[in-house]
């Protein structure tokens, strides 16, 4: 039943439109004259991975020299929940015009929630606080990202990306035989949308609006009298086209009528 | 008097000679390890951290190994951060070595209050937060805890250190040891950017097609430079009257911004069209809106530049001249008429492909010119001289970054460096403080783009996949990439 095939790789491109708002934070450190003495781009990774790609791929001398490189971000999608706040009806659709004049029918989007997780591993307090304070004030509680999310029809969608929760975790006490570990932990919410399958619509886009006007109501015997013509101005203009419109009146006296199989009057 | 006096619990002979044989023990049964010390460069007092840090002397000296269960099987961790080895080990070393050998060459500063830039804190034993180049792995450990008192006073002294060591867990640390092995291995460690120099560039040239059109375009002029143009927008010229496609000018228009404003810096003319009675009207298209323009015209600018060599290893667009009329010289005699009333020299831009000259824009197309200019175009970037070396200290000219040579690869022509203060700009000159090596930059790349980089860094391929994908019709406030 639910075997229709399509792909619109949405939560895919949640996870990449999240990931890129930290792909791009710096921390430094300074001299006691106040002098940087470092800027460091702050690597990003979606944290779950292959173990074997991992291994062979970070790990490519088997003894490395150090433990990790440090400071680093990871991300990871932890959950999806469905959100009834942002129900629409089930069975209402929208019409889009995907690359050429093809009309496509599509549903409307269930609204979903998906929660991310971006965590911060740090050497020191100071990094932290650097990377965390490059963040928070963007979220108020949330920021909006307008991602293409069907780029067939271009559908581009406000995404609210919602900061739900901070926590951190500095693992200092014990005996000596322990490391520290400095770990903040930001929990995210992306408002995203899940489309269905897009149909072709059996309609085209309306180019041309016929009327014909008769003088009497037994359509078996009327023949068409008037006929409206409407078409755009130009012709081959785009939905979204600032266009007019051609309007032709005509005036029959010859005693037919229009087949709208054959497209002509017979 | 509370103890016997005819019992000794160890007199100075016999300790003596327990330090002697533990240290002969150590020399014969140990591993040659180099003990790094820290040296600190900031400290924050508040938050009680060693911000930066530099490890720049080694002493070897002998260890014995003393317990090696951290290597256990599950060291190596697949975290959330990508693999973190946990390897860690026990090393005993000698009291009277260190404190002959190293602590008297270490010695400076006593106190963490008063240490000054790179000072040690204090060096009568080894601390914690020191490194070990341990030879076998050739893995750099840092001491986490130093054990005095065991075993607990034989003869009435401590003869040994057991330092308990993990592996150390690199940030921007500054490490030169002097020593190849450690260096060569850690160049390999951390986070590096990546310079591209310049190498042997060739220089393009070009010549002046034709010149004398009557009506056409001299200069455009940007009357209002609208705004919201996130990218340049296409100008549509209005028909010459004498209505052959040749006869329509073309321009390009440049953006530029200031802060989260985008508007239309200049235009340039690709064709200046002819047989124009009248200046013609410019229309501008999307992104942005409300720009205008209006131009002049001139009967005896020049028409077109061809590029007959694009040259190649540009770094940014080169500096076009183009002869003044008056030097210009006329006919087959190539006698120069010297300078007239109302004589102006035409002014262009070069557009690059990649480091090649792709394209030449006229900006002014002059007036006066009655015979055919040259057009001089300036060279591409230097060559540069000389060979960094490892961990040597280089500055950019202009910007003024410093940073840590990682590796340097002539061949390629790539300069690794890491622990950066800032960006390096294409076009400056990277100097190495000791090697006075000197090279002109190509680009930049603050991602970790080495042959061996780890592969966690993934913030290049996020925001390659989010171009596609993302709309920000303003601009991203987590700034550019």
């Amino acid at each position: 039943m639910l075997g229709t095939y399509f792909y619109h790789e949405v939560l895919r491109k949640t996870v990449v439109a999240f990931g890129t708002l930290f792909n791009d934070i710096h921390i430094q450190h300074e001299d006691r004259q106040g002098g940087v003495i470092s800027d460091t781009k702050v690597p990003l990774a979606y944290g779950p991975r292959s173990k074997f790609l991992a291994k062979i791929r970070q790990q490519q001398e088997l003894a490395k020299a150090v433990a990790i490189t440090l400071p680093r971000m990871s991300f990871e999608m932890t959950g999806l929940e469905y959100d009834s706040s942002r129900k629409t009806s089930v069975t209402r659709t929208f019409k889009a015009v995907d690359d050429g004049d093809n009309v496509k029918k599509v549903f409307l989007p269930v609204p979903y929630n998906v929660r991310f997780e971006l965590n911060i591993l740090c050497k020191l307090n100071e990094d932290a606080l650097q990377i965390v304070e490059q963040i928070l004030p963007f979220f108020q509680p949330s920021f909006n990202v307008t991602i293409d999310l069907i780029d067939s029809i271009g559908e581009k969608r406000d995404i609210p990306v919602v900061l739900e929760n901070i926590s951190f975790t500095d693992e200092y006490e014990g005996d000596f035989s322990t490391r520290r570990v400095l770990t903040y932990t930001l929990n995210f919410t992306a408002k995203t949308y899940l489309f269905g399958p897009i149909a072709e619509s059996t309609d085209g886009l309306i180019r041309k609006v016929q009327i014909d006007y008769y003088a009497d109501t037994d359509r078996q015997t009327a023949k068409r009298e008037m006929r409206y013509t409407v078409t755009p101005d130009p012709s081959n203009a785009d939905p979204e086209d600032d266009f007019g419109f051609n309007e032709v009146t005509e005036m029959f006296g010859d005693a037919k009528t229009y087949s709208p199989t054959r497209q002509q009057d017979v | 008097m509370p103890l016997n006096p005819f019992f000794l619990h160890g007199s100075p002979d016999e300790q003596r000679l327990v330090q002697s044989l533990i240290d002969e023990h150590l020399q014969m049964f140990g591993q040659e390890i180099h003990y790094i010390p820290r040296k600190l460069i900031t400290t924050d007092d508040v938050l009680g951290e060693v911000q930066s840090s530099k490890f720049n002397d080694n002493f070897a000296m002998e260890a014995y190994l003393n317990n090696y269960e951290g290597y256990a099987k599950g060291s190596d961790i697949m975290t959330k951060f990508g693999i973190n080895l946990q390897n860690e080990l026990t090393l005993t070393i000698s009291r009277e070595r260190y404190e002959d050998l190293i602590a008297p060459f270490i010695f400076n500063s006593t106190n963490l209050q008063g240490a000054e830039d790179g000072d040690v804190v204090f060096s009568t034993r080894p601390k914690e937060g020191d490194l070990i180049w341990f030879p076998l792995g050739e893995r750099l450990f840092e001491i986490k805890h130093v054990e005095f008192e065991n075993p607990f006073y034989q003869l009435g002294k401590n003869y040994i250190y057991e330092l308990q060591c993990e592996l150390f867990r690199l940030e921007d640390e500054i490490i030169d040891t002097n020593i190849p092995a450690i260096d060569e291995r850690l160049s390999e460690e951390g986070y590096i950017t990546t310079v591209t120099v310049a190498g042997i560039g060739s220089t393009s040239t070009a010549v002046v097609d034709g010149f004398a059109l009557t009506g056409a375009l001299q200069e455009v002029f940007v009357n209002d430079d609208g705004y919201g143009y996130t990218s340049a927008p296409i100008v549509t010229v209005s028909r010459s009257p004498a209505g052959v496609t040749s006869a329509l000018g073309a321009v390009v228009a440049f953006t530029t911004s200031i802060g989260n404003l985008q508007a239309v810096d200049f235009v340039a003319i690709g064709n200046p069209g002819f047989a124009y009675t009248e200046p013609p009207s410019f229309t501008f298209g999307g992104p942005g809106a409300g720009a205008a323009a209006t131009a002049s015209l001139t009967n005896s600018g020049i028409t077109s530049i061809r590029i007959t060599q694009p040259g190649f290893n540009y770094a940014s667009p080169p500096t076009i001249t183009i002869q003044h009329p008056s030097e210009v010289g006329i006919g087959t005699t190539g006698a120069v008429v010297g300078i007239k009333t109302g004589q102006v020299q035409a002014t262009a831009r070069g557009v690059l492909q990649g480091d090649v000259l792709k394209n030449i824009l006229i900006l002014n197309a002059g007036s006066g010119y009655e015979g055919t200019p040259t057009v001089t175009i300036s060279g591409p970037l230097n060559a540069g001289v000389g060979t960094y070396f490892g961990n040597e200290r280089v500055v950019g000219s202009i910007s003024g970054t410093e940073g840590y040579v990682k590796k340097w690869d002539l061949t390629n022509r790539k300069l690794q460096i890491s622990i950066n203060t800032g960006a390096f700009l294409p076009g400056e000159f990277i100097t190495g403080t000791a090697s006075s090596a000197r090279y002109q930059v190509f680009s930049y790349s603050d991602t970790d783009t080495a042959p061996y980089a780890d592969d966690y860094f993934s913030n290049d391929e996020i925001e390659a996949e989010a171009d596609d994908l993302l709309d920000f019709s303003e601009t991203n406030p987590f700034g550019t990439f």
